[in-house]
C-alpha cells in the first residue's frame, strides 16, 4: 500500500510552512517524464497522502492552470493541494513544486508500447468515461484544457482500482508529452513545445485516443513512429488506426467514433458525452477521409495525392517547394486534378502577393508557409522546419532557449507575420483570435527594436507569463514574478563580484514585461551607448522597482550597483564633488537603499551647478591663458609700457613746471 | 516700418552734439584769448615764440595718446617761466617784450628746455618697459597657477587649446 511506505528520508524541505517534501525520497511510480516526485506529507493532517512534483528547472510551468485548480476536488482530476517556489538542495537551486493528493492505487500503465490489463468495456463507463467527463467538466468550467490526457498519466485513485484520475498537467507547456497517437492528427504535426493550449475539442480527443488504448490493453500501433503515425491518420481516419480490426461493443464505437472524429468542429463535445453517459444514443460519425486528386502531384519524387499530404512534404522539403508554387503548378493540381477552385484561387492570390515583395527570398519563405496553411487549413503554422500553432510560439520560444536551441527561425516566423497568414487562412472567424493575433503581432515591435530590453528575450517574456526569469544572475532563485527579482540579484551580488551588470538582456526584458508602471525612459536610458546615460538607466530603473515593490536592506546589490557608477561620478566635472559622490554612494549603499543612490546621483540641480561651475572655471582658465600668452608675445609690454611711460613723462614735465613757476612766484613775492 | 528710420537719424544726431560742443568751446576760448590781446599782447608775443617748440609738438602729434606737447610744453614752460615773470612783475611792455625776444638767452633757455622735454619723452619708455616687464613675468606666474589650480579643481577638461593670434599672423 503507497501510504504504508511512506516516511520521508533526510531533511525536508517546507512548501508554505504546510507540507514537508523530502528530496531524499523519490517517488519514480508517480514522476512525468518532466517532472520528478518525492515523497511529502501535510504537517497540518498527517494521515492525508500527498506527494510532490517538482518541476524541470527552467521550464514554464502553467501557471493559470495551476490558479485555477488549486484546491479544485474533482472525481477525474489529481487535487492539487498546493504550489510554490521553494529551495531544493539536490539542485542547488529554487524549482517549482507541486503538491497533489496521492493516487492511492498507482499509475494505470507505464507504457504505451507495452501490454497491460485492459479495462474491461463493462467498467469503462464507471471507471475511466465517468471520472474524466467530471473532469473536462470542470476544466471547461475554468477555462482550461488539460493537454495531458494519456494513460501513462492516469492514475488509479484508490487502492481498489474503481476510478482513475488525470495526473499533472501543469509541469510542462501544453501536450509537450503527448505522444502523436494520442492528439489530434494538426496538434501531433506540431512541435512538441509549440502545440500551444488549444481547446477542450482536444483534450475530448486525447480522452478518446486514451479510452481506445485502454479497453484494448495496449498501443495498437506500437511499432509505428509519430511520423509513420500521423500518415496513417490522415489516410485512414484517428479511428482506423486507433480501433482498427478491434471489436468493440456499439455503445462503445459510438463514444470513440464521436471523440476520435478528425474534424473538431463535428468532434463530440462535453454535452455530448455526457448525453452518451445519460444515455441518449447519439449517430456515430462516419471518418471524413481527405478527399484524393485524380492525378499525383510530383514533387520530390513521390505521388502525392491529398493537398493534406502535399503540405506536409511541402513542409518537410522546404527549399524545394517555392519553384513548384511559383510556377503555378500546385494551383493548377489544385484546380484541375482536386477540383478545389477555393484552394486554387487561393494559392494564385499568395503567388501574386509573393511576387510584388521586394525580398525574394523571404517572399518565397513566407508564400510557401502559405501554401502550407492553404493545402492544410487545420495544420499549424509550418516556417522552414518550424511546426507550431499560434498559441504555442511562448512555450516554443522557451522550451528552445532553455534548450540552447537555435532561436533565428522563430524569431523569423514572428517577424514575417506568419501567424496573421495563419488567421488569414482559417474557413471561420472566431473573435479569440483577434486578440491572439494583436497580442502577437505587437511581438513585432520588440523583436524589430533588439536593443536590451527588447529582442527576443522580450518576447519570450511577453508570450510566457509564467517563465521565470533565465538570467545567469537570477536562473537559480526562480524568479516568477517582479517583487522577486531585487532579493535574487541581492543574492547573486557575491557571485558576480563586480563583474557585469545586475541587469542584463534577460533582467530588462523580464522587467519591461512584468511592470504594470512606467518605466519606458528608464529603459531607454539603459539602452543608450553612453555608458554613463546606460548605467544611470539601470540603476533609476532598479531604484524604480525597489520604490515601488518596496523592498529595502539590498546591501550586496546597492554595493554591486554603486561600484558600476564610476561612469556617473566621473561625469562630474568638479574634482571635490566627484570625490564627495564616491563617499556618500558607499555609505548609501551600506544602507541598502537603490533609491537614495538614485537620488544622490541622479540631481539634475547638482549636474547643473557643477556644469556651471565648470564653464565658470574653463572661461577663468581661457582668460588666464590669453593673458599669459599676450605676456610671452610681449603685447602688454610694448602698448601699455609706451602708454605708461608717455604718461609719466608728461607727468614729470608739468611737476617741473608746477615747482619752476612755484618757486619763481615765491621769488618774486618775498 | 517707422521706427527705423527714427532709430537712423537719433544716432548721428547723438554724436554730432559733443562735436558741436567742443568746436563752440574752442569758439571762446580764442574770443577770449583775443579779447585779451590788447592788454597782454607783451605776454602773448613772448609765449608764442617761447613756446613754439610746445606749439610744434602739439601739432604734429596724432593718435589717442597725445603726451608728447604735455612733456614738451612743460619744461619749456618752464625754461620760459623766469621771463615771463620779469615781463608780469617788471615792464609789461611791448617794447620790453621785443627785446626779450630778439635776444639769444630767453630763446636759447627755453628751447634747451624744451629739448630736454623732448628727450624726458623719448627716454622714458624703455624705462617703464623694463619695470613692466619684471611685473609681467611674475604675473605668468601667477596666472599659471591660478591655472594649474583650476585643472586640480575640474579636471584637463577644463584646458583649451588657444592659438596664439600672433603665431597664426606670422606663420
Amino acid at each position: 500500500m503507497a501510504n504504508e511506505q511512506q516516511k520521508g528520508v533526510g531533511s525536508p524541505v517546507t512548501l508554505r510552512e504546510r507540507y514537508l517534501i523530502y528530496p531524499g525520497s523519490a517517488l519514480p511510480d508517480l514522476a512525468t517524464p518532466s517532472a520528478q516526485a518525492f515523497h511529502a506529507e501535510d504537517r497540518r493532517d498527517q494521515a492525508k497522502v500527498v506527494f510532490a512534483l517538482v518541476a524541470r528547472p527552467g521550464f514554464p510551468v502553467r501557471i493559470n492552470a495551476l490558479r485555477a485548480l488549486k484546491g479544485v476536488e474533482c472525481a477525474g482530476l489529481m487535487t492539487l493541494l498546493e504550489w510554490g517556489v521553494v529551495d531544493w538542495p539536490p539542485a542547488n537551486r529554487k524549482v517549482m513544486v507541486l503538491v497533489y493528493a496521492r493516487p492511492l492505487g498507482g499509475r494505470v500503465t507505464a507504457s504505451l508500447t507495452t501490454e497491460f490489463k485492459c479495462v474491461e468495456e463493462v467498467d469503462a463507463v464507471r471507471k475511466i468515461v465517468n471520472p474524466v467527463v467530471a473532469a473536462l467538466k470542470a476544466l471547461k468550467a475554468a477555462s482550461l484544457t488539460h493537454r495531458a490526457i494519456r494513460p501513462t498519466n492516469m492514475f488509479w485513485a484508490s487502492a481498489a482500482k474503481d476510478r482513475i484520475v488525470l495526473g499533472d498537467c501543469a509541469t510542462v507547456p501544453p501536450a509537450y508529452e503527448q505522444p502523436a497517437l494520442i492528439e489530434p492528427i494538426e496538434s501531433a504535426m506540431t512541435h512538441a513545445s509549440g502545440r500551444g493550449a488549444g481547446t477542450s475539442a482536444d483534450d475530448v480527443y486525447a480522452f478518446g485516443a486514451s479510452l481506445a488504448i485502454l479497453l484494448q490493453g495496449m498501443s495498437p500501433v506500437p511499432s509505428l513512429d509519430d511520423e509513420a503515425v500521423i500518415r496513417q491518420k490522415i489516410v485512414q481516419g484517428s479511428y482506423g488506426v486507433l480501433i482498427g480490426d478491434a471489436r468493440m461493443p456499439l455503445p462503445m464505437i459510438e463514444i470513440l467514433r464521436g471523440t476520435l472524429c478528425d474534424d473538431a468542429h463535428e468532434r463530440w463535445d462535453n454535452e455530448a458525452l455526457e448525453l452518451w453517459l445519460h444515455g441518449r444514443r447519439l449517430s456515430p460519425l462516419v471518418a471524413k477521409i481527405e478527399k484524393r486528386a485524380a492525378r499525383g502531384f510530383a514533387f520530390n519524387n513521390t505521388e502525392y495525392f491529398t493537398s493534406r499530404e502535399l503540405a506536409i512534404a511541402m513542409a518537410r522539403h522546404w527549399e524545394a517547394a517555392a519553384p513548384f508554387v511559383l510556377d503555378g503548378r500546385v494551383e493548377l493540381w489544385l484546380r484541375r486534378s482536386l477540383d478545389n477552385k477555393e484552394k486554387a484561387n487561393a494559392v494564385a492570390t499568395a503567388v501574386q502577393a509573393a511576387g510584388a515583395d521586394a525580398d525574394k527570398r523571404g517572399a518565397a519563405d513566407i508564400l510557401v508557409s502559405k501554401v502550407c496553411m492553404i493545402l492544410d487549413g487545420r495544420a499549424p503554422i509550418r516556417y522552414k522546419g518550424l511546426a507550431v500553432m499560434p498559441d504555442g510560439f511562448g512555450s516554443l520560444l522557451a522550451l528552445a532557449m532553455v534548450e540552447g536551441r537555435d532561436l533565428r527561425i522563430i524569431a523569423e516566423a514572428l517577424m514575417r507575420e506568419t501567424t496573421r497568414a495563419w488567421f488569414e487562412t482559417r474557413d471561420a472567424y472566431n473573435p479569440d483570435n483577434s486578440v491572439l493575433e494583436a497580442h502577437i503581432r505587437a511581438q513585432k515591435v520588440f523583436l524589430d527594436r533588439g536593443t536590451i530590453g527588447n529582442g527576443v528575450e522580450r518576447v519570450l517574456y511577453e508570450l510566457n507569463e509564467a517563465m521565470p526569469c533565465i538570467s545567469p544572475l537570477t536562473v537559480d532563485s526562480y524568479v516568477l514574478e517582479l517583487r522577486d527579482l531585487l532579493p535574487a540579484l541581492n543574492a547573486s551580488a557575491k557571485k558576480a563580484e563586480g563583474k557585469g551588470w545586475p541587469v542584463d538582456r534577460h533582467v530588462a526584458a523580464f522587467v519591461a514585461a512584468r511592470t504594470n508602471f512606467d518605466i519606458e525612459r528608464q529603459m531607454s536610458d539603459l539602452a543608450l551607448p553612453d555608458p554613463a546615460r546606460s548605467v544611470l538607466g539601470m540603476l533609476n530603473l532598479l531604484a524604480t522597482i525597489q520604490w515601488r515593490v518596496g523592498q529595502g536592506g539590498l546591501y550586496g546589490l546597492a554595493a554591486w550597483t554603486a561600484a558600476l557608477m564610476a561612469p556617473v561620478i566621473n561625469g562630474f566635472h568638479g574634482r571635490e564633488k566627484r570625490r564627495e559622490l564616491e563617499k556618500e554612494a558607499v555609505r548609501i549603499a551600506r544602507e541598502g537603499s537603490l533609491v537614495e543612490l538614485s537620488r544622490l546621483l541622479d540631481n539634475p540641480e547638482d549636474r547643473h551647478l557643477d556644469q556651471q561651475g565648470f564653464e565658470e572655471a574653463r572661461a577663468e582658465w581661457v582668460a588666464a591663458q590669453r593673458e599669459i600668452l599676450d605676456i610671452e608675445a610681449g603685447r602688454v609690454q610694448k602698448g601699455e609700457a609706451v602708454r605708461t611711460a608717455q604718461q609719466v613723462a608728461a607727468l614729470v614735465s608739468v611737476t617741473i613746471a608746477f615747482i619752476t613757476v612755484t618757486l619763481l612766484l615765491i621769488a618774486k613775492v618775498l | 516700418m517707422a521706427k527705423t528710420p527714427t532709430k537712423g537719424r537719433s544716432a548721428p544726431v547723438a554724436q554730432m552734439q559733443p562735436v558741436k560742443q567742443r568746436t563752440a568751446n574752442r569758439l571762446l576760448i580764442l574770443l577770449t584769448m583775443i579779447a585779451f590781446i590788447p592788454f597782454s599782447l607783451p605776454t602773448l608775443l613772448v609765449m608764442f615764440c617761447g613756446l613754439l617748440p610746445t606749439l610744434v609738438a602739439a601739432l604734429l602729434e596724432r593718435g589717442d595718446n597725445r603726451y608728447a606737447w604735455i612733456c614738451v610744453g612743460g619744461l619749456n614752460f618752464s625754461g620760459l617761466a623766469p621771463w615771463l615773470f620779469t615781463l608780469w612783475f617788471g615792464h609789461h611792455e611791448l617794447s620790453y617784450a621785443i627785446q626779450e625776444i630778439t635776444g639769444l638767452t630767453m630763446l636759447l633757455t627755453s628751447f634747451g628746455a624744451a629739448a630736454l622735454g623732448w628727450l624726458l619723452y623719448l627716454a622714458m619708455p624703455p624705462v617703464v618697459t623694463t619695470v613692466l616687464s619684471a611685473t609681467s613675468q611674475r604675473r605668468a606666474i601667477v596666472l599659471a597657477a591660478q591655472q594649474r589650480k583650476l585643472v586640480e579643481q575640474w579636471g584637463e577638461e577644463v584646458v583649451v587649446r588657444i592659438e596664439d593670434p600672433a603665431r597664426e599672423d606670422g606663420s
